[in-house]
């Protein structure tokens, strides 16, 4: 076959429902898309973990601590399962976990913005639950359909831990909307800190041509505003129920287009904060996350060594 | 493992289970870490079963490691670990299908006889199904049996 007839039988296979595995011939803007796309998912989950294990000393109570840890643990093992994915794409062009690893301390590969904000509550930690996550896995959930297979399943497991996630999340709120006024304003005004953020974490309202590509082939199956629009339809009326107010005095939903309308926050200003890592800790958590990585360096070279002098456990 | 100057992760050796340089990758050979397939055995009533894969210096890091992805929640009593070089498979798009189905199979199946139940009637009776005779020995919903009554 030459490449067109592959190009064709490809587009055919995806057309049919069928996956695509890392052994499989794939061409090369499929790869690089979905490269991209699942080196900073991945990332993303590492990154997304510092926040949240900002609050694992400081959570009020010892159950509290100990899921809060659980779940930080589950957003590292879905960086892990990712990175092992991207990997395997990745190594045509002779890349490994430490390169894709190190690619976001050199600013190579981004983070969602959600991550380069800051958590100074414990109400931050229940919203970051409830509807950070709330937002991250109504986008995984839509890439459960994904063409290319080992992403697929990867995604469901993490689906599966992500219902723990919502639960946890929940948990945190609803204990704060019961409780004194002084908590209820603590959620509130974390509401109103990571509104506009949720709102870009979906993405731009127009299809770019990278996004387009990667409906064409399968790899994403809805829009970022379909997205958006389900996740106002699934959390807008509990937030409401809750007494709190979004902060969007244009938010509405219209009974006719099915379709709500949302303002548009400064999306270069949340651009910005992604591509040049500029958000209010963004380079306090890239520190953290070179310091991790450089200073245990020497345990990596270690294992290596000691394996070729035995084993490294009894 | 083995010692003594004869390191199994290199393409060369690694168990004797590397083909042509397939699985590890260049840069994780030069790099010393490896790709290992992991299998857990939820209940010594199942078989071991393939979940995904770590990156890891070694087999028991492998191990190790696996533990903590695909464990932290679910139940396990048995884990492996195998170098994916050392895996060989069938391929997912092939002149000529390997899986390939000339004909209807239902001969081969239970659920291939549906005229039984009819034919019974006649002589007031039913079908005997597995699940039932599992049931009167062991008790409904029994683990050791789940899949044979599938
Ligand atoms: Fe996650
Ligand atoms: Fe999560």
């Amino acid at each position: 076959m030459n490449r067109e007839e592959k190009e064709t039988r490809f587009i055919e296979r995806i057309k049919a429902g069928m996956k695509i595995e890392a052994t499989d011939w794939m061409p090369d803007t499929y790869r690089k898309l979905l490269l991209k796309l699942i080196h900073m998912h991945g990332i993303s989950e590492i990154m997304g973990a510092l926040p949240e294990k900002e609050w694992v000393p400081k959570a009020p109570t010892l159950k509290r601590k100990l899921a809060i840890m659980a779940k930080v643990q589950d957003e590292m093992g879905h960086g892990q399962l990712l990175l092992r994915v991207a990997e395997d794409l990745a190594e045509p062009f002779g890349r490994t976990r430490e390169d894709l690893v190190a690619d976001v301390i050199h600013g190579r590969v981004k983070f969602h913005n959600v991550f380069h904000m800051e958590a100074p509550t414990w109400a931050d930690a229940g919203v970051i639950g409830w509807l950070v996550d709330g937002a991250a896995i109504i986008n995984q959930a839509a890439l459960l359909h994904t063409s290319y297979g080992p992403y697929a399943r990867v995604l469901k497991r993490i689906c599966a831990e992500e219902s723990f996630h919502m639960q946890h999340g929940e948990s945190i709120i609803l204990a704060l909307a019961g409780g004194t006024d002084a908590q209820r304003k603590m959620l509130q005004d974390s509401l109103n800190r990571w509104w506009e953020s949720l709102l870009f974490f979906f993405g731009p309202m127009e299809v770019t041509e990278s996004a387009q590509q990667m409906i064409d082939y399968g790899i994403r199956t809805k829009t970022n505003e379909e997205l958006r629009q389900q996740f106002f339809s699934k959390y807008v009326p509990r937030i409401r129920s809750l007494g709190l107010t979004i902060p969007d005095p244009n938010l509405s939903y219209n009974e006719t287009t099915k379709r709500w309308s949302w303002t548009l926050p400064d999306w270069e200003k949340f651009r910005k904060i992604v591509r040049d890592n500029q958000g209010p800790k963004s380079q306090e958590r890239l520190n953290l996350r070179r310091f991790a990585h450089e200073e245990q360096a020497w345990v990596r070279e270690a294992m290596i060594r000691s394996r070729l002098k035995g084993s490294v456990v009894v | 493992m083995g010692s003594g100057g004869n390191d199994p992760f290199t393409p060369e050796g690694f168990g004797g289970c590397v083909k042509g340089g397939e699985g590890m990758s260049e840069g994780n050979v030069q790099e010393g870490f490896g790709v290992f397939e992991v299998f857990v055995q939820k209940t010594q009533a199942d078989f071991h079963t393939h979940v995904g894969s770590v990156v890891a210096p070694s087999p028991d890091v492998a191990l190790m490691n696996a533990r903590e992805n695909f464990l932290r929640r679910d139940l396990g009593v048995n884990l492996w670990v195998v170098p994916r070089q050392c895996v060989t498979a069938t391929p997912y798009d092939s002149e000529g299908d390997w899986f390939a189905r000339e004909f209807d199979r239902k001969y081969r199946e239970a659920g291939g006889y549906p005229e039984n139940g009819r034919l019974w009637k006649m002589y007031k009776e039913k079908v005997l199904q597995l699940e039932e005779i599992v049931e009167d020995l062991h008790g409904k919903g029994d683990k050791n049996n789940e899949s044979a009554s599938s």
